[in-house]
């Protein structure tokens, strides 16, 4: 646990120096919330109820994914880090340290992540809060239940992400891979648009793959869609994912790391 | 403290394809190459020795290092390091042993140094009491309190390369792994980095095993040197002894006052010819350069001289050229 503290720190130190692009992510993010505010003011505008949830909650769903992608974006997470750690040999200096290789990505990952959210996340659901028609949870408990299912979305995608890292260490570049794996768990995730929304096949589809638990999960459980024992069952589908994620991701690591390269010098 | 008996590395290398969705395809490719980049070396370095671990680029020089810190799996043969087996027990090892790739930083980038040193303090579990210490130490000897409020990407490469070994040495390992430590380093820089590297050796009985192309690293730091060429030791034997029967030759460089015909000297051997400038070999033990600038001068009237010593890359290769696929233990 000091370990994941120690890399908390460490993200704010690194982090805290590029203060312009500090801004303009902020402004980008309010600029995504602002265009999903009207995108779906529009089309309930057209379409009023056709959509399962009322206007304030669909606006709630989206405004909150657009601010939680500034700690959920599939291209930020471990992958990068590994992949540009193999791309310039200095994965060395990962490994010489006493520390499990999963481990020390996961604080490294966690370190980060906290960092973005309160530096990020948290100041732009405040501009939606204040802004755009963003609203809190339905209660304590279905907030508490927000918060575990974020906790278990973040470690379903880091082990995701993980998982493509190590596709780095194989082939040694993953670069035109991650453009499209952004793309499939972004759609999948429901961070656009909900899952309910989606037609037949995708949605059944998107229904048994784990990405529902980076965005759907916790963001109908945020909105009151998913409550009481619907939640409950989300959550242990989060969990099904992560223990199968987790081992597969330690499994393959140590198939990989006997058959490591390790570029230049 | 090291011992390495018939360690051999192959690596097998895709064949990369190229052009859209090479990633992808580069999955389901079967097309490979091998290369066996370390090809049965053995060794042994003893506690508190610092030993020079040489050999030309791509000779196998990192990747043995990258074995013995438990990075790399070797293909074939036995090391230990302290009594543990790296690849066996990565982490145990890894708590042992500190290392600096003079090529990679293990510092962050962005933040100040001394914030790297806390959180690797809390990565290798040093204890408050040992860390002041060390910081003491690391004050003393590399100057660190002068820059380690600066983020590494602000310090010039000397600094870099001294908070490198203080990050390397604060858990306090027995045995340090110095990847070419002082290249690019200007001549100060480095003279302070080899007194460093004498100090805690002489101190703290640090065992060091160095790769360097720098000759002067080797003589002013190593008592043995390991030569190694093509993944395999070619000279395992004391420094003097090295310069006493292989680096016997070098070169007189002598710049005329006009343009001559190439002509020849005794017991040396013209090598290269450019405009004024002539390039004689001479060996050490045959010829004196005195000898040969009287020879010379009384021909013609030169203007500048210079004596070169063969480089390390030179010397490897008169060696592995001598000595055919011999090894020498001494």
């Amino acid at each position: 646990m000091r370990l994941f503290w120690s890399f908390t720190r460490q993200s704010f130190h690194s982090s805290a120096i590029y203060r312009f692009d500090f801004w303009l992510q902020l402004f980008s993010v309010f600029l995504m919330m602002y265009s999903v505010f009207w995108i779906w003011t529009i089309l309930y505008h057209q379409r009023p109820g056709a959509f399962g949830i009322s206007l304030e909650q669909m606006i709630t769903y989206g405004v909150l994914g657009m601010a939680l992608d500034t700690i959920f974006h599939p291209g930020r997470g471990p992958q990068m880090y590994i992949a540009q750690q193999i791309r310039s040999g200095a994965i060395d200096t990962d490994l010489m340290k006493p520390l499990d290789f999963h481990l020390h990505m996961l604080a490294r990952h966690f370190g980060e992540t906290l960092f973005r959210f309160s530096t990020l996340a948290l100041p732009s659901l405040i501009i939606g809060y204040l802004f755009l028609d963003l609203q809190l949870p339905a209660g304590w408990a279905q907030g508490l239940l927000f918060v575990i299912s974020l906790l278990l979305g973040f470690m379903v995608l880091f082990s995701l992400n993980f998982l493509l890292g190590l596709l780095a260490v194989v082939t040694l570049d993953i670069r035109s891979i991650t453009w499209a794996y952004n793309g499939i768990v972004r759609f999948f995730a429901g961070q656009m648009v909900p899952l309910w929304v989606f037609p037949g096949f995708i949605g059944a589809l998107a229904a048994v793959l784990p990405f529902k638990s980076i965005f759907y999960i916790p963001l109908s459980i945020y909105i009151g869609r998913l409550s009481g024992s619907e939640a409950w069952q989300a959550i242990g589908f989060q969990l099904v994912w992560i223990c199968v994620l987790i081992p597969l991701g330690r499994l393959a690591w140590g198939r990989i790391h006997s058959r490591l390269v390790v570029q230049g010098g | 403290m090291i011992s390495v008996r018939h360690l051999t590395k192959e690596f097998k290398r895709v064949k990369r394809k190229e052009g859209f969705l090479s990633g992808v395809r580069n999955l389901f490719s079967a097309e490979y190459t091998i290369k066996r980049a370390v090809d049965d070396i053995s060794f042994e370095v003893r506690e508190g020795e610092i030993v020079g671990y040489i050999g030309p680029n791509g000779a196998g020089k990192s990747t043995s290092i990258k074995m013995l810190s438990g990075i790399l799996v070797p293909t074939s043969g036995h090391l230990e390091v302290n009594g543990i087996v790296p690849y066996k027990d990565r982490k145990a090892n890894a708590r042992q042993i500190g290392a600096v790739f003079g090529q990679k930083t293990q510092l962050w980038w962005d933040v100040p140094v001394i914030e790297s040193l806390r959180l690797l303090k809390d990565i290798y579990k040093v204890s408050d009491r040992q860390y002041k210490r060390n910081l003491e130490i690391f004050n003393d000897l590399l100057e660190l309190d002068t820059f380690c409020q600066t983020p590494v990407r602000q310090l010039s490469l000397g600094q870099r390369m001294r908070a490198d070994l203080a990050a390397a040495l604060q858990h306090d390992p027995k045995i340090l792994f110095l990847d070419e430590p002082t290249i690019g380093v200007d001549i100060v820089a480095k003279e302070k980095l080899r007194t460093f590297i004498r100090e805690i050796n002489r101190e703290f009985k640090v065992t060091v095993l160095l790769t360097t192309h720098d000759m002067w690293d080797i003589e002013k730091l190593c008592s043995r040197m390991l030569i190694i060429d093509h993944g395999q030791v070619i000279y395992d034997g004391s420094v003097e002894q090295i310069r006493d029967t292989y680096g016997g030759s070098r070169t007189l460089v002598v710049e005329l006052e006009e343009e001559v015909a190439d002509f020849s000297v005794p017991r040396a051997e013209l090598v290269k010819s450019e405009g004024r400038k002539k390039w004689f070999r001479f060996n050490r033990l045959e010829a004196s350069p005195s000898d040969l600038i009287t020879q010379i001068g009384g021909r013609y009237p030169i203007v500048d001289l210079t004596v070169e010593e063969p480089e390390i890359e030179q010397l490897v290769r008169s060696i592995y050229q001598g000595q055919g696929r011999r090894t020498e233990v001494m």
